[in-house]
């Protein structure tokens, strides 16, 4: 029924026809008729409209009004570039920084899963909350099976364990994978689907089904080029074989990601007895799928109310010490906790930024309106409303904040990148974060916020107040209710920074100490390799094993260039904590005092020649030889402190050692033969670390490699490759890497940790520079005058550069001063729900102190140039 | 503006040009000239509707439901729009008519208390 724009003239012209009509016919002359008709009928274009808007809706007008608005706002804002790009660069930092740490928020905490029913998928795990090692002890079969038997709350329950197979086939050279073993229900209990063929079922499970295997997706597109005839073909894991069945959808792989997963009858250990039977040979990972009707609270009560009873019944199983508790989570937020605090942390470092950007933005506003007050008077006065003048800041506003808004999404797309790359350290969920249409509308909220938020910082003129002088001027005269204002925004900026240049000096700092530490090794000459030994088939401590060893290390000597080669147990850091804790050991002569535990060291093995390959100096008595092997006298090593501790009068030479953990079975006592540095092979932060280690030849157990050479050490890698499969052909030769770039890619997240914060604190300093630098252009552009009659009275042009530059150190003291004071505040009360915040040391305090006064001085320092240069003619002439 | 002999007539009432439309489409079909003539005819001069006020209050009463509209030839043989009642615009109309009576019957108790009283 709505009628169109024709349809109202064609009714309005049918009026006028009918009352011309009438009134020729009542006998008036057709000209004076329709004079007459007209005059009566009013005015035809109001009522047109008013007819019209009776159609639109309410809002229609008041978007009508605003896009007016938004013209004149744009029209103003080309006379006004210089203001426009500032603002809209400095939003399109906070806002591009905000919507992506939010999208990367979104997708590693908030996004379900994509497993079926996700929300009743639950991660299981035992430990000791209070031990550093022990918090995730995960679960030996015996106690599965005993949760499994007695829990109501849980329909089904999934298991995973993580084996690192060799496997031969799918193309390629023979490789290390690292794979899950899993048990039937794994995959019905984790709700997933298959892209290709069938996954694994109860079919599967027990000793005598055949062996079948399942890629992961990301393995079977990025290694196999989501080849479909993958499905049938046989690979060998180790010692044995399994099928491939098929090809698991996109997952979020936890607890570890794997390349594939396979059923319980490829890793012989899976059916050993030690697995099978020992309560405390602990390796499976235990899902869980809530029963119908139950609560994660009334499931997590179940089990734990269970589990404290296993504990009971099995003392022996658990350490007398240990406080073994269950712990029960949906497997959602059991992925994204470790990435949980370092997330939050970020959005809070993101959200700073945008609160700096926005008081800049709102100084920027400010004293542009200032300059406006002439305008908005004149319009105040004819009788524009305070409604209508809002208005007009708000178009303005968000004319500046859309344009902040719509680069600072651009700037989001590699920011996501950057993050979702960092945040991939903590939680495997941010590898498949990508931009997504929520970032838009965060970076649309933050423009809105910011663009009503900047509407509301100028004063409006009052429309009873005189504001004549103003009108008949057209001067800027600075009041000190607005010069206030934009002092407490410029300390803002600067307080802000300070907290960030704070926080990213400490985490430089940190970064600095690791980077420069002395680790005791020879760190660029020492090529290191994975030469995992089950894909020779040669079990531990085979004489074939040692042979091989003996053989290589031999051979590869003899390449150009090397200098020395050996066998160890562990490569450092990379292998931290394969080993578990420090195993407790006693030597002669020594007791512990009442109540004291046994000492704890670690357990190493090393070949011959392997201190002075990787650069630890002997320091009493003998390396091992070639004769230390299976059958001669069992011989150790100690490190330093285990000499200082265990042997303060310096007699550690020639003394025994021996194991006492059951691991170990009847302990059998080592000489001692030699001393060593210490060295920490597993904290980035090196400590004192107990070392105990055994020749390689009477463990049986090596698995890494130590090339130093005198060249180029990436480029032995071929020839060292070459002549390890020369002797066994299926061996696997991996990872080569020297020490120094190994201990790189374990201090990488601490780097990006410093490296992202900087970034930030790098842009809030560029924003606080330019604020300072605003305010003070803004209050000496104010002061011409006031400068000018000094220079006439007499001051030098010096003084008025010094007053200048000063007023800008204020501001900067003052907000290093509120900074100082609100981040120590802050972290005094995140310290309450975290527990690793730390306070920055001095030097780093007073370093970003320096930074903001140094960079105070510089923003100050073209207003303050200007200021004494004004020319004083000019300027008593300009008012 | 000089003063027109027209000066005698009433304003209209707030809210009451409605009900007027209304009413007079109660006879048929008319359009917006022919309205506002109707009610001046019927008011005995005394009510002059302006066109400002009148095709802005037609429109409304047609988005509201109450009123239709059909193009048609007049008698002076010109295209013009009819308006008529539609059925919700009838009932509207009786609701006004009785809400009217009842303001004419309070109001005039107050005004005159007199006659009021005598009933």
């Amino acid at each position: 029924m709505r009628p169109h724009q024709d349809d109202l003239d064609a009714e309005i012209r049918g009026h006028l026809a009918i009352s011309i009509k009438e009134r020729i016919e009542r006998g008036e002359d057709p000209a004076s008729a329709r004079l007459a008709a007209l005059k009566e009928f009013g005015n035809v274009t109001l009522t047109r409209d008013s007819m019209r808007s009776v159609w639109r809706h309410r809002w229609f007008e008041a978007a009508d009004a605003l896009v007016r608005d938004i013209r004149f706002a744009l029209r103003a804002l080309t006379r006004a570039k210089g203001l426009a790009a500032t603002v809209i660069v400095t939003l399109a930092l906070g806002i591009g920084a905000n919507a992506a740490i939010f999208s990367v928020v979104r997708g590693v905490l908030l996004r379900p899963l994509v497993n079926r029913d996700e929300d009743r998928l639950i991660y299981i795990r035992q430990g000791d909350q209070g031990v550093v090692d022990a918090t995730n002890m995960t679960f030996s079969v015996p106690e599965v099976n005993d949760l499994k038997s007695r829990v109501t709350t849980v329909s089904a329950f999934g298991d995973f364990s993580t084996v690192d197979f060799a496997m031969i086939g799918l193309g390629g050279e023979p490789r290390m994978v690292k794979a899950g073993v899993v048990g039937g229900s794994f995959f019905e209990v984790m709700g997933l689907r298959p892209v290709l063929g069938r996954l694994l079922n109860a079919q599967d499970d027990g000793p005598n089904a055949p062996g079948a295997a399942v890629l992961t997706y990301r393995f079977w597109t990025t290694s196999l080029n989501s080849d479909p005839t993958v499905i049938g073909k046989t690979i060998r894991l180790g010692p044995r074989t399994a099928t491939v069945v098929g090809v698991l959808e996109p997952s979020v792989p936890y607890p570890a990601d794997t390349e594939i997963m396979a059923n319980v009858v490829t890793s012989p250990h899976h059916l050993g007895a030690t697995m099978v039977a020992n309560r405390t040979h602990r390796m499976t990972e235990l899902f869980g799928r809530l029963a119908p009707g139950a609560s994660l609270e009334t499931a997590r009560a179940e089990l734990t109310a269970v589990h404290a009873a296993i504990v009971r019944e099995h003392p022996e199983a658990y350490s007398a010490k240990a406080n073994v508790q269950l712990k029960v989570a949906r497997l959602r937020d059991q992925i994204a906790a470790p990435a949980r605090t370092i997330l939050l942390v970020l959005l809070a470092a993101a959200a700073v930024v945008f609160v700096i950007a926005c008081s800049n933005v709102a100084n920027l506003i400010l004293a542009r309106s200032v300059r406006r007050e002439g305008e908005l008077a004149v319009r105040a006065a004819l009788g524009a409303g305070s409604g209508a003048l809002r208005r007009t800041l708000l178009a303005e506003s968000l004319v500046l904040c859309g344009g902040g808004a719509a680069l600072g999404l651009v700037l989001a797309r590699p920011l996501v990148a950057i993050v979702s790359r960092y945040a991939a350290r903590f939680s495997v969920r941010a590898l498949e974060v990508t931009i997504d249409s929520s970032v838009l509308w965060v970076g649309a909220g933050l423009a809105m916020a910011a663009a009503v938020l900047l509407a509301y910082v100028p004063r409006l003129p009052s429309p009873h107040a005189p504001a004549g002088l103003g009108l008949a001027t057209g001067g800027v005269r600075i009041t000190p209710g607005t010069n206030r204002r934009l002092r407490i925004f410029a300390t803002t900026q600067i307080a802000f920074s300070f907290v960030l240049l704070a926080g990213a000096g400490m985490l430089l700092a940190t970064l600095v100490v690791l980077q420069t530490a002395n680790t005791g090794y020879n760190m660029r000459q020492v090529l290191a390799f994975d030469i995992p030994t089950s894909a020779t088939g040669a079990g531990l401590g085979e004489a074939k094993l040692l042979n091989f060893y003996q053989e290589a290390t031999r051979r590869l000597g003899q390449l150009p260039g090397v200098e020395g080669v050996a066998i160890a147990s562990n490569v450092p850091w990379r292998d931290a904590g394969i080993f578990g804790p420090g195993i407790h050991f006693s030597v002669d002569g020594y007791k512990p005092a009442d109540g004291e535990e046994n000492p704890r060291a670690r357990f190493r093995t090393a070949g011959p020649r392997f201190f002075a390959v990787v650069g630890v100096p002997l320091l009493a008595g003998r390396d091992f030889t070639d004769e230390d092997r299976a059958g001669s006298e069992r011989v150790a090593i100690v490190s330093q402190s285990v000499a200082q501790r265990l042997f303060p009068n310096g007699e550690a030479v020639n003394r025994h050692m021996w194991w006492i953990d059951p691991y170990f079975g009847k302990p059998a006592p080592r000489r001692i033969v030699g001393v060593v540095a210490d060295v920490d092979d597993e904290s980035i932060v090196r400590g004192p670390a107990m070392t105990i280690y055994q020749p390689v030849g009477q463990i049986g157990m090596g698995g890494r490699l130590f090339v130093r050479t005198s060249a180029d050490p990436y480029a032995l890698v071929p020839a060292v490759t070459r002549v390890v499969r020369e002797i066994s052909a299926d061996q696997p030769v991996e990872r080569a890497a020297t020490l120094e770039d190994v201990r790189a890619e374990v201090v990488s997240p601490e780097r990006l940790n410093a490296f992202v914060f900087s970034g930030f604190a790098g842009i809030a300093l560029l924003i606080a520079v330019v604020g300072v630098a605003g305010v003070l252009a803004f209050s000496v552009s104010a002061r011409t005058r006031e400068f000018g009659i000094r220079l006439a009275v007499g001051s030098a042009p010096r003084h008025l550069l010094v007053r200048v530059l000063s007023e800008g150190v204020v501001i900067a003291a003052i907000g290093i001063a509120a900074g100082a004071a609100g981040g120590y505040a802050l972290a005094r009360v995140a310290a309450r729900f975290f527990a690793t915040v730390q306070m920055p040391g001095a030097v780093t305090v007073i370093g970003a102190a320096a930074v903001l006064i140094g960079a105070a001085i510089a923003a100050s320092l073209m207003p303050a140039a200007r200021a004494s240069r004004v020319d004083v003619l000019q300027a008593l002439r300009s008012e | 503006m000089a003063k027109t002999p027209d000066d005698h007539r009433l304003e209209l009432l707030q809210g009451t040009l409605d009900m007027l439309i209304l009413r007079t489409l109660q006879w048929g079909p008319q359009h917006g000239h022919g309205i506002g003539q109707a009610i001046r005819s019927q008011s005995d001069d005394l009510l002059k509707v302006e066109t400002g006020s009148l095709y802005p209050a037609l429109h409304r009463l047609v988005k509201r439901g109450w009123l239709n509209w059909e193009w048609d030839l007049s008698e002076a043989n010109q295209r013009a729009k009819y308006y008529q009642l539609t059925a919700a615009g009838k009932a509207q109309l009786l609701r006004e008519q009785d809400r009217w009576s009842q303001l004419v019957h309070a109001i005039g108790r107050i005004m005159n208390p007199a006659s009021a009283n005598e009933e």
